[in-house]
Formats: structure tokens, sequence, C-alpha cells
């Protein structure tokens, strides 16, 4: 005996096909419920016609509409309005699974991270050129110190003279005409709000990051977080990543350089970013990072299977860790 | 509705090219160009040699596409099978895995009843098998995963009437290269699908239009 059901009606039916019972459902008109129905389905779940008749009929094995054990039988298929109320109820699905994805912080983060790459990259042109257009004219002044303060400075001047004031240096013999000071000042300003803007955008990549994954950003930092998580396309995948590919994130070229030609393996990708490596000396960067990845790909899978939040303890080892390694190696080796 | 070389479908939405392709009117009818090079599907059309339009579905029918995209094929095939307002009440169930196409087509099938986008992986049935009342006339599976033949294949057995026509485009890449080449990779699918019991009736290499894909067209 056969329990048929689909997302409308559910009937029983003898091995040769013989519908016994059968029950309908007849609220389709609310698309709403239909898509309720689609949910039950989707968990593979009975709709309750279905489970009706199988209190009447325990014996019964269920099989969705479709299944290829079913034998041929009258089963009550949905009219052309049903389906077309189905379509409806299709159609909305879809739309609130696309509306869902606004709320997926993978997506959210690639976007900010991106754009946050983007603006720096501006930024960097921008502000290169200013401390360049500054010195033509003021070419004693010295900004290695307060370089992003220059565009401050440059922006509330009115004047060159001002200017001059302001940094301490004296003015030259040839000076910019009034409309050219006005094109510099006005450098000075946009590449003051695109700081502004970069650090606005960073700081909601701290805050998304910190919530999305918190162990790793307690351990790399968030924006460092976020760039690897992007890179891997998503925490689920950065979960799942082994320590070596963690490492490497962000070498790509440089690896595949090393497996085509034997060049000299990449020991860093974007972790480099991270303080521990870049800032030690060049024999033990490629030690440092691997302990950090082994670490990192840890704190990345509690964040993504619900384990434990890391906090400054669990980071407190591996930087004593950091440190013996650093410790261990004071010379470079001899060749 | 064939000029020279070019493949060209009524306009279902006059006045709206859907992807940037041309519009021209013949007889005060509009009919929109269907790029080989953009759509896997218009490229087999050019390229089939014993079958052409007997690779597409009969105006009115039930259609379901896997992995539809953008919808660039899928426009096309709207225009074909449901035409302005659904006048030959056709339906066509699309399936992609990817919100982003999915925003795309949920916009487009506001302009194209008949259209119906659904969000889902092509892979597990489950989960929007429902949608797909009955079986359907024709079926095509565009999608770029690994193991595309055994996709299809429990599909064209789940959905495919029988003696309904199944396109399977390949994407070479997407499967596990043996080291021999393309060519290896589309004859072992190709027994495959026949021990699977399914009639090839052509093989299309898109070579030129669409490289290392190829599209199979079958019944069942």
């Amino acid at each position: 005996m056969w329990l048929w059901y689909d997302w409308r009606a559910a009937a029983v039916a003898d091995d040769a096909g013989n519908i016994l019972d059968q029950e309908e459902w007849d609220g389709w008109g609310n698309t709403d419920e239909v898509c309720n129905r689609m949910d039950i389905i989707a968990h593979s779940a009975f709709t309750p016609e279905a489970e009706r008749l199988l209190e009447r009929f325990p014996d019964a094995q269920p099989r969705i509409h479709g299944d290829g054990e079913l034998p041929n039988a009258n089963w009550p298929l949905p009219s052309s309005e049903a389906l077309s109320a189905l379509d409806k109820a299709a159609k909305l699905l879809s739309k609130r699974g696309v509306d869902a994805a606004a709320g997926d912080p993978d997506r959210r983060l690639e976007h900010l991270s991106r754009a946050s790459e983007e603006l720096r990259a501006s930024y960097v042109t921008l502000e290169g050129r200013l401390v360049e257009w500054v010195g033509l004219f003021l070419p004693e002044a010295r900004f290695e110190r307060d370089r992003a303060g220059l565009a401050r400075k440059a922006a509330e001047a009115n004047s060159l003279s001002d200017l001059a004031e302001t940094l301490d240096v004296s003015m030259p013999e040839q000076g910019p005409s009034e409309k050219e000071w006005k094109a510099l000042n006005d450098w000075a300003h946009s590449v003051g709000e695109i700081k502004t803007r970069l650090e606005r955008m960073e700081d909601s990549i701290r805050e998304l990051a910190s919530s999305h994954l918190p162990s790793l950003s307690i351990l790399l930092g968030p924006l460092l977080a976020s760039r690897l998580c992007v890179e891997a396309h998503g925490r689920a995948r950065l979960a799942r990543l082994p320590a070596g590919t963690m490492q490497i994130l962000g070498a790509e070229k440089a690896f595949f350089n090393h497996l085509k030609t034997g060049a000299p393996s990449p020991k860093h990708g974007h972790i480099f970013m991270h303080p521990w490596i870049s800032r030690s000396p060049r024999w033990v960067r490629g030690k440092i990072a691997r302990t950090i990845a082994a670490k990192a790909t840890i704190a990345a899978r509690c964040d993504e299977f619900g384990g434990e939040i890391w906090n400054e303890d669990n980071v407190r080892p591996i930087e004593e860790r950091v440190e013996t390694i650093r410790a261990e190696n004071p010379q470079p080796p001899r060749r | 509705m064939i000029d020279g070389r070019a493949i060209w479908t009524r306009n279902a939405v006059p006045k709206h090219s859907q992807y940037g392709e041309s519009l021209r009117r013949f007889k005060g009818i509009e009919y929109r160009r269907w790029d080989p090079n953009r759509s896997k599907l218009g490229a087999a059309l050019t390229r089939a040699r014993q079958t052409q339009y007997e690779l597409l579905p009969e105006p009115g029918d039930t259609c379901l596409y896997l992995g539809a995209g953008h919808g660039t094929s899928l426009s096309h095939l709207h225009d074909h099978v449901c035409g302005e307002s659904n006048r030959e009440k056709g339906r066509i169930i699309a399936i992609d895995l990817s919100p982003r196409c999915l925003r795309d087509l949920i916009h487009m099938s506001k302009k194209r009843p008949g259209l119906v986008p659904v969000l889902g992986d092509a892979r597990k049935h489950s989960a929007w098998g429902i949608m797909v009342a009955n079986r359907v006339d024709w079926l095509l599976q565009d999608v770029s995963q690994a193991g595309q033949a055994d996709i299809f294949i429990s599909a064209v057995h789940r959905f495919l009437k029988p003696g309904g026509k199944g396109l399977l485009s390949l994407k070479a890449a997407s499967e596990r290269w043996s080291g021999e080449g393309e060519r290896a990779v589309f004859d072992a699918v190709a027994e495959q699908l026949e021990q699977a019991g399914l009639t090839i009736v052509e093989r299309i290499d898109l070579h030129g239009l669409e490289d290392n894909h190829c599209l199979y067209y079958i019944t069942n």
C-alpha cells in the first residue's frame, strides 16, 4: 500500500493503483499558506493531509509525488488554477530567498572589504600627489612624520603663505597663482574627505567582522580576518581550509609560480599584514606564519561551527610561542 | 525566425531589449536577435547539423531549466514557449543557486508571465521538486559543477516526460580532468548517458562560440 502526497493533496492506493482514500486541501488561494507548505516539504516533513491519511493507514508507505517507486494511479493532481497559485508561491519564495541574501554577512563583508581596498588605493595616490605638490612650492617642509596632518593643514590654510606659516617654513620666490592655489586647496580637501570615509568604512568592517568572526578577529584583528574571509569566498569555506592554504591565502600568484617553475614557495599571503609576521626578521617570518595560520584555522572553525569564542587568554600562549620562535632564531641562517 | 546566419525570436516584451541584443521589426512584428556567443542554447541552434529547431520545445510546453544564470537563453526560450502575456500558455521553471542571478530572474519574471524563478540547488530535488507538479516536456541543464552528467541523469529520470527532450550543456573544465583532453571527457559523458538508458540524438560541439562546452540532445 502506498501513500502519495504533494503540497495540496494526499492519497492512498494499493499496489495495483486503486485509490482507497484521499484528502485535499483547498486553502491554496492564500499564497503565504502555500509557501508554508513548500517549507514543510522542503524539510522532508508531511503535510497535514498526509499525516491524517497516515493515521488511518499506518501500513501505507509514504512517497512524495514524482517518486519512482509509486505505482501508476489516478492521483488527485492539482488543477491549473492550483498550479498557478503554486507558481505565485514559488515566486514569493524566491523573492524571500533573495531578500535573505542581504542578511548574509559574507556578502556584506565582501562589498565592504573590496570597497575599502579601492578607497585605500585612491587615497594613497591622492595623498602622495598632495605631498609632492606642496613639496614643490615649499621645498623646506618635511612631512615624513605627519603626512595625514598635511591634508588638514593644507585644506584649512587660506593661502600658501598661510600654510608656510603653519608648517614653519619660509615662502619661495615663485608661488602658485590664485587659481592654482585654489586647485591645490581643493585637492587637500578631497584627501581629507577620503581619509574620513576610509576610516568610517574600516570601522564598519571592524564591527561586522567582530560579530561574524569573533575568534579570528581577536587573533588576527578584524580587518585581516575579514580579508581572509573574503579571499576564501565566505566563512563556510574559510573554516574548511587547511592551515597551509590559510597561510598563503592571497599569495596565489607566487604559489602557482612556485608549482610551475620551482621558484621558492611563498611563506605568507594576506596573513603577512599581521604585525607578528611583518615586524619580525625575514628569516623567522615563514615559521611564524605557519604557527599563526594553524591557530587561525582553529579560530575560524570555532566561529563557523559555534565553538567557544576566543578571548585574550587564548591568544596569549600563541603570542608567547611567537616570541619563542623569534628568540630561538636570533641570527639569519648561514648558507 | 531565421535570417541568414542570425536567429531571431519574437519579442514577448515589445520595445525591450533584455541584455543589449538588437531588436528588429519585420512585417509589424518585433524580433530579438539571439546572440550565440552569449547563450549556449543559441550556440547549439547555430551549430546543430541534423536537428536545429527540434532542440527547442513547442510553444505552450512546460519546461525546466536548471542553472538559469542571468537569463540570457531563458529570455529567448520564454519568447518561444510563452510569448507576449503568455499567449501560448507555456510554463518555464528556472532554477538557480545564486541569489544574485535570481534577483535578475525575478525582475524578468515580472515582465514575462509564465516564467517561474526558483532559488535552489539543481542537485537537491527534494527542496524544489514539488514546484514541478507534472513531468515536463523539455529540460535543459547548464550548471558548472562536478558530476554534471549524474545531476542530469537523475533530473531526467525524475522530471522528464517519456519521449521528452533533454539538453545537457556540459562544461569540460568542471569535470575531473583525466589528462586526455576534453574530447575524452565528452566521450565518457556520452557513454554514461547511454548507459543510463538515454538516447543521444545529437552531440553538438560548441567550440568557437563557447569553448570547452558540448551540448547533448537526448530523449528518454
